[in-house]
């Protein structure tokens, strides 16, 4: 191996692909498109309220209509001494979203109320409207009974369920639980996609050198795996380039975002006869986030660079084999597969990241990449289940590097039409 | 010494035998052609050459280096397949392929500018290849191919697919070279650029080299025994001949070549009672002849490839 030319290769690859118009948008559009998505929240947040829904209530024992009025001033209005069609009629004519008839059968029965509306206001005005009137029916009901208050506070209990961790230190401390299986998962997708992506570019790169014939001029300079090895070198320092962009602009956008949107609803609530401890508690979860250990941040870039150094070369391998990108199709299945069995497998793991599945699989190299961040982001991974992984994955990438710069070797010199899985057994055997 | 010294070379793929034990050598200062159909194995010795693939058998050495990627150096070599990087500038592209043959980034920029000057391209410097015409992108291939310098040359098929232009250039550049003292190797199945151009010539046939050597002895050896002939009548005359083998035949000429112990004034008698002759002449044979009575008739691939 010649460093000068792995290094000359090194320096095309990146320069030409970190100069394209397609590198350059992506690179931008994504913390673009995140602040824009942080930008959509904080304003949902903050403006929701004001978007009011009047459902007028026809209420004929004239016992609960009062008690809605009390629970949400803004959206219930007592229409009692209204006929049903004059309620008909300003629903039609849009001065009310809807109107609920509340009869004594409602109160005694089990029957369901019937809400009648413009269809305006969607899941989240029907579940709320829901949970609205079933509580005051059954504090009627439960005034009717005539039961002591004693009972009544029962039924008024909430237990919710605070969780806070014991760390191996023995401290205590909060547990963000949801944050982090949210953030695994973000992870283990990010991983995801990004082999994906980065491993495209590498065997469309290896396609464009065999269409555009200049693979052999290549190859009486630089041995093939040199070329290889430069490729998938210059690949990943795009990929390192990208997203120590992205997580340059996350860091910086998070960092202001809390803020602004604080001061942002401030001013909401001041105006709305202010009350700032209900706007921190409506402050949306992520911006209110508990911090990502920098020890975390470090699992996250061991396990995408050894991620993508163990699929990059196979990519390469398939690229070399193809004639053109639309035979890299079937090609492509024995390096889908264990990614997307992967996947699939992190839909379970974000939620239950100790279970024998997810521990065994995240240590299987070819799902290491993905399993294991997710598990580290949320769960106390044992050192030894680490160490374990990585080490399989360096032994497996030797493994498929190996391989792939045996079919990369003979594949690139073979014009004419796309290899089949015989062919590349028989390279291999070469 | 000679520059390339190959020896007993021999590569297979799978069960094809794509070169069997072949020896030759391509002497310094000189223009070696490597003629033979396609498939006879000529790129894949040229790619052994280059050390782009590895030989099963035998020895190949280069300025007396047996090869490697430091003998690749000393090579300037154009593919049968050839290509440059699309998207990318004539100069940038330039300067990469002659640094990957160890130039430095400086004497290569010198270089490159000389030789787009010399073209009439010096414009196209910070063009992408991409969006020059296919004629323009043959002339930056032929400076990628010779822009380091180097003390050898190898041609895989040079002139197909060439424009008439570009062909007269690469001849132009090739007979350059020699007059330089630099050694040109090249592979073709035309044989009439061969006698255009070769000192020496190496046939191939199915894997096997079947002649080598200077190709004036070559001819020399072979005798003054074809005979060229104008006629202007009936041509059924040339049925009636035994023992000869016609090539290049048409209404009014034949080129005969004569195996047995046929008198040439014979043939002319048996013209003159048929048709008008205009021409007679004894020459030496062909290469295509000599090629042809070398390997026997029925023994080439691509028979008429090759007369084509």
């Amino acid at each position: 191996m010649n460093w000068r030319q792995i290094f000359l290769v090194l320096q095309r690859e990146y320069i030409t692909r970190v100069k394209s118009k397609g590198f350059i948008w992506a690179t931008i559009l994504v913390p673009v498109g995140f602040a824009a998505f942080i930008g959509i929240v904080v304003f949902i947040s903050v403006w929701e309220s004001d978007v009011s829904f009047e459902i007028g209530i026809l209420d004929e024992t004239s016992q609960v209509a009062e008690s809605l009025v009390e629970l949400n001033a803004a959206r219930y209005i007592n229409y009692s001494e209204l006929p049903v069609d004059s309620l008909r009629a300003m629903v039609q004519r849009e001065q009310l979203t809807g109107y609920i008839v509340i009869s004594e059968d409602n109160i005694t029965e089990n029957r369901s109320l019937e809400l009648i509306y413009s269809g305006s206001g969607g899941i989240q005005l029907l579940t709320s409207v829901q949970a609205d009137v079933r509580e005051v029916i059954r504090e009627e009901r439960l005034r009717r009974a005539e039961v002591s208050p004693e009972i009544q506070a029962i039924y008024d209990t909430r237990i919710g369920l605070d969780s806070r961790r014991l760390t191996r230190e023995g401290v205590d401390v909060d547990d963000d639980t949801l944050f982090f299986s949210v953030v695994g998962m973000l992870m283990g997708i990010i991983i995801f996609v990004a082999i994906f992506s980065y491993g495209g570019y590498i065997t469309r790169g290896v396609i464009e050198e065999k269409t555009n014939r200049i693979i052999e001029v290549i190859a009486s300079s630089v041995k093939p795996i040199e070329l290889l090895t430069g490729k998938m070198a210059g690949v990943g320092a795009l990929a390192i380039t990208q997203f120590g962009i992205w997580i340059i602009a996350f860091l910086g956008l998070s960092a202001i975002a809390g803020p602004v949107a604080m001061s942002l609803m401030d001013q909401q609530t001041q105006q709305l006869d202010g009350d700032l401890a209900a706007a921190q508690a409506e402050l949306p979860f992520f911006l209110d986030m508990p911090t990502i250990e920098t020890s975390l941040i470090i699992f996250f870039i061991i396990f995408f660079l050894l991620g993508y150094l163990l699929y990059s070369s196979l990519f390469a391998a398939i690229g070399s084999a193809a004639d053109s990108d639309t035979d890299t199709q079937q090609l492509m299945l024995p390096i889908t597969a264990p990614i997307m069995i992967a996947y699939f497998i992190m839909l379970h793991t974000w939620r239950s990241p100790d279970s024998v599945l997810s521990v065994v699989s995240s240590m299987i190299p070819f799902f290491s990449p993905i399993l294991m961040i997710t598990r580290i982001a949320i769960t106390e991974v044992p050192i030894w289940q680490i160490s374990v992984a990585i080490f399989l994955m360096l032994i497996t990438f030797t493994g498929t590097m190996w391989l792939s710069a045996k079919i990369y070797k003979v594949g690139i010199l073979s014009y004419g039409s796309s290899a089949g899985f015989k062919d590349l057994l028989k390279w291999v055997k070469q | 010494m000679s520059t390339i010294i190959v020896e007993h070379l021999s590569k297979h793929f799978g069960k094809t035998k794509a070169v069997q034990d072949v020896s030759f050598n391509v002497e310094k200062g000189r223009i070696t052609g490597l003629l033979g159909p396609n498939g006879a194995g000529k790129t894949t010795t040229i790619r052994m050459i280059n050390y782009i693939i590895p030989q099963d058998e035998g020895t190949i050495t280069i300025n007396g280096l047996p090869v490697s990627a430091k003998t690749q150096k000393m090579i300037g070599y154009m593919p049968e397949e050839r290509g440059l990087y699309k998207k990318m500038k004539v100069g940038e592209q330039l300067i990469y392929l002659s640094q990957l043959k160890g130039m430095s980034k400086d004497k290569a920029k010198e270089q490159i500018k000389y030789w787009l000057n010399r073209f009439g391209a010096f414009d196209w410097h910070s063009k992408a290849v991409g969006e020059l015409s296919k004629g323009m992108s043959q002339k930056i291939q032929f400076i990628a191919t010779i822009v380091h310098d180097p003390d050898i040359y190898i041609f895989d098929e040079p002139f197909s697919g060439l424009d008439p232009i570009n062909s007269e250039l690469l001849k132009q550049i090739i007979i350059e070279l020699r007059e330089k003292g630099k050694t040109v190797l090249f592979s073709t199945h035309r044989m009439e650029q061969v006698e255009q151009m070769c000192d020496d010539i190496c046939l191939f046939n199915n894997g096997k080299m079947v002649l080598a050597g200077n190709l004036r002895q070559v001819k020399k050896d072979f005798g003054k025994n074809t005979v060229l002939i104008e006629f202007e009548g009936d041509s059924r005359f040339l049925d009636e001949l035994e023992n000869v083998r016609i090539n290049n035949r048409s209404t009014n000429f034949a080129e005969i070549r004569i195996l047995g112990d046929l008198n040439h004034q014979d043939i002319l008698k048996k013209a003159m009672n048929h048709a008008e002759i205009h021409k007679f002449q004894l020459v030496e044979p062909s290469l295509n002849e000599i090629f042809i009575s070398t390997v026997g008739e029925d023994n080439i691939k691509n028979k008429e490839e090759l007369l084509a």
